[in-house]
């Protein structure tokens, strides 16, 4: 679907179904850095064919939607609150991963009212991000963006062997990320680096939480986010032969930890 | 973990070993169909939530490993096999085009892609301009309002002509249409057209991927690199799709958008699916590709020094030679090699080609390129002896032509071998030389 906000038109996967956030619950996918809507190609179709009212924006400058992306992560969470708003969402089952997860942290802890449970997938309280790869996404984004495809992926990524028979988890990712407006995954890396208020946002979290960590994850690693689910409480699920990217690597895993959480 | 190499990916990509057996080598998953868990599961199948097999029209195991080595090696989001590369063409006009659209196609390919867009396609309403591949003006000129598609060879089929893939890809970028390239001759390890900017890559696997002559293949390569919302020529990606509960592929799917239309349309609807075992045999030969492309090129070095000059050729054709006409777009493009055909003409015409093709013993007379053994040709006495010297000429042929696939033998076996076939074209020319008084 699409829709205007602040002015700028935005566009939102359904999951391939009708929306209708008063006919069941919601589930709010929240993408992550230079991502869009299509990183969860398989959890929104997913979950939308089973009852539940999926909804993945693209962020402004991401994916299908127009706009330039935002700065921080703290004005990310109010736009997502905004989008809620404008759709007439009152709560929602929120799923973040990566850069989605510290959106997700700073929503819950601005708007808990908005949220019935949060799920932080691959993701952590805190996602520095080094100097190299913020001004490699300046001045050569492609090779930031390969980088990115190789840190982000564990062995079944690298070997391409994706579970959509005949698709190439790197080479797709990559396509994705180059998609987005210029300069997107730089602001993005930027905000990232940028948050520091990932702790102090956990406190504020009282909903029921689910956190997935992966074994091989390069980008938010493993005792990252045992740190996260160490601050949060709630569920934990660990995805040992995963990389960073498990909602394409590992969908099977991912859904089946998601499901039993909602 | 490393972001593996060409040979790496030759060998492993599309493949984790098997989880139950721990079979190392790719297995052989000879099935028409697939049980489900539970009706749950099939029917996520059928909706793409989840991945997997339903039926082997679509997708199977063992050729999902091919499909992904595949699109892994050419820098594609997503591969399609297909039962031969004519399939693959197929299934990507039949994605990309309707009635009363319109082609522009190099005027310089294989036969068989010339019939289909002359002939097959015209009959459904699709109209074809055939152009110098090498002309980008041309090209340029020849793009309508309703032109799906350009599509061309890196190196020609068979007058070796090359197609400058950069600079025809900023002409269908500004154009807002893709650039489909039959990668055939060149294969990834040469070069890769979507680096340079195409959109689609085509392949006959039967060739040098698979190397070794014993299985029919083809292959659609999805670059993932256009953009089909960027207007209204491609309904197909960017409204409801029929055979997918009214899906917007383009929306659903984005990069891999054409890649989706082309299996739940033109494999499910037509069907030209690879056999497991096919697929199994070609992926023997994409372990070896790089292996072998080189001695491909080297070998081809070789022949060409010794054709180069001989008392009893006429003339030679090879895109690496300096007098070639797309000599420096070919060494451009194509560095580490410019291919293993070789076009030359052997003194004496159509009567000495045959002497010639008739004497050699260790190259094999037939039609096809890109096998391991050495092939060789004369169009003039096989595939084009119905035609007049003019009508062969018309076509861009002479009555002399030989077309050499340059194999893997050792360079000086096959060389001994065309020279004592060329000897024995040379007595003939000096004795029907004598026979005229001359």
């Amino acid at each position: 679907m699409k829709l205007t906000l602040n002015n700028v038109e935005i566009f939102a996967s359904t999951g391939g179904r009708d929306f209708n956030p008063s006919s069941g619950p919601v589930v709010l996918f929240v993408h992550g850095s230079g991502q869009s809507h299509l990183g969860f190609m398989l959890q929104h179709r997913f979950f939308a064919n089973r009852g539940f009212q999926c909804i993945t924006p693209d962020m402004p400058g991401h994916g299908l939607s127009k706009g330039e992306a935002l700065t921080t992560v703290e004005a990310m969470a109010d736009w997502y609150a905004q989008f809620m708003q404008a759709l007439g969402i009152p709560k929602a089952i929120l799923v973040g991963h990566s850069m989605g997860g510290l959106i997700e942290l700073e929503l819950a802890s601005r708007c808990p009212d908005l949220i019935t449970k949060a799920a932080f997938i691959s993701t952590a309280l805190a996602i520095p991000v080094n100097d190299a790869l913020i001004n490699l996404a300046a001045t050569k984004e492609s090779a930031a963006i390969a980088a990115m495809m190789d840190w982000g992926h564990g062995t079944a990524g690298h070997i391409h062997d994706h579970t959509m028979p005949g698709t190439s988890h790197m080479l797709y990712g990559s396509r994705l990320m180059a998609g987005n407006a210029p300069g997107t995954l730089h602001k993005d890396l930027v905000a990232c680096n940028a948050y520091a208020n990932g702790p102090t946002a956990a406190q504020s979290v009282t909903c029921p939480t689910l956190t997935v960590v992966c074994g091989q994850d390069r980008m938010t690693p493993r005792k990252t986010g045992l740190a996260l689910q160490a601050a949060l409480g709630g569920e934990l699920v660990e995805i040992a032969q995963s990389g960073h990217m498990s909602i394409t690597e590992h969908p099977f895993d991912v859904n089946k930890a998601l499901r039993a959480f909602f | 973990m490393a972001d593996y190499k060409f040979d790496t990916l030759s060998l492993h990509a599309g493949q984790s070993p098997d989880a139950r057996f721990g079979s190392r080598a790719v297995p052989i998953h000879q099935t028409t169909s697939y049980v489900f868990d539970s009706t749950e599961h099939a029917a996520a199948l059928f909706n793409m939530e989840v991945g997997g097999h339903i039926y082997s029209r679509l997708t199977n195991p063992t050729v999902a490993v091919l499909e992904q080595r595949l699109a892994a090696l050419d820098g594609g989001v997503a591969a399609i096999a297909t039962a031969s590369g004519m399939s693959a063409l197929f299934v990507t006009v039949l994605a990309l085009c309707s009635a009363g659209d319109h082609i522009v196609s190099s005027s310089q390919m294989y036969g068989a892609n010339i019939n289909l867009f002359e002939h097959t396609l015209k009959r459904y309403g699709i109209e074809t301009s055939f152009v110098p591949p090498n002309d980008p003006t041309a090209i340029a000129e020849a793009i309508r309002p309703n032109t799906k598609m350009v599509f061309g060879e890196v190196i020609g089929n068979p007058g070796m002509d090359i197609m400058d893939v950069p600079a025809v890809a900023k002409i269908t970028q500004a154009a807002g249409i893709p650039l489909v390239i039959d990668a055939t001759f060149n294969t990834p390890w040469m070069v890769k057209p979507i680096e340079l900017g195409a959109n689609v890559v085509i392949h006959s696997l039967t060739k040098w991927m698979g190397g070794h002559g014993i299985a029919l293949g083809g292959a659609v390569i999805d670059g993932g690199n256009f953009d089909w919302g960027q207007n209204d020529k491609f309904p197909m990606l960017t409204t409801p799709h029929f055979g997918y509960q009214g899906a917007i592929l383009w929306e659903e799917f984005g990069p891999a958008a054409l890649s989706v239309r082309i299996r739940t349309e033109g494999m499910m609807n037509v069907g030209p699916c690879m056999s497991p075992q096919n697929a199994f045999y070609i992926l023997q030969g994409l372990e070896t590709l790089g292996l072998r492309m080189e001695k491909h090129m080297s070998n081809t070095v070789a022949m060409l020094e010794f054709l180069v000059g001989h008392e009893q050729i006429a003339w030679v054709k090879h895109p690496s030679l300096p007098d070639h006409p797309d000599h420096d777009t070919a060494m451009r493009l194509m560095p580490k090699g410019q291919g293993s055909i070789i076009a030359c003409g052997i003194k004496g015409g159509r009567d000495a080609g045959r002497a010639f093709i008739e004497s050699v013993q260790l190259a094999s007379h037939l039609a096809n390129v890109g096998d391991a053994k050495t092939l060789v040709i004369h169009p003039g006495s096989t595939t084009h002896s119905h035609l007049t010297s003019e009508a062969m000429a018309s076509a861009g042929l002479t009555d002399d032509l030989i077309r050499i696939s340059v194999g893997l033998e050792d360079q000086k076996d096959i060389i001994d071998d065309f020279k004592q076939a060329l000897r024995t074209a040379g007595k003939l020319t000096s004795t029907q030389a004598k026979g005229s008084g001359a």
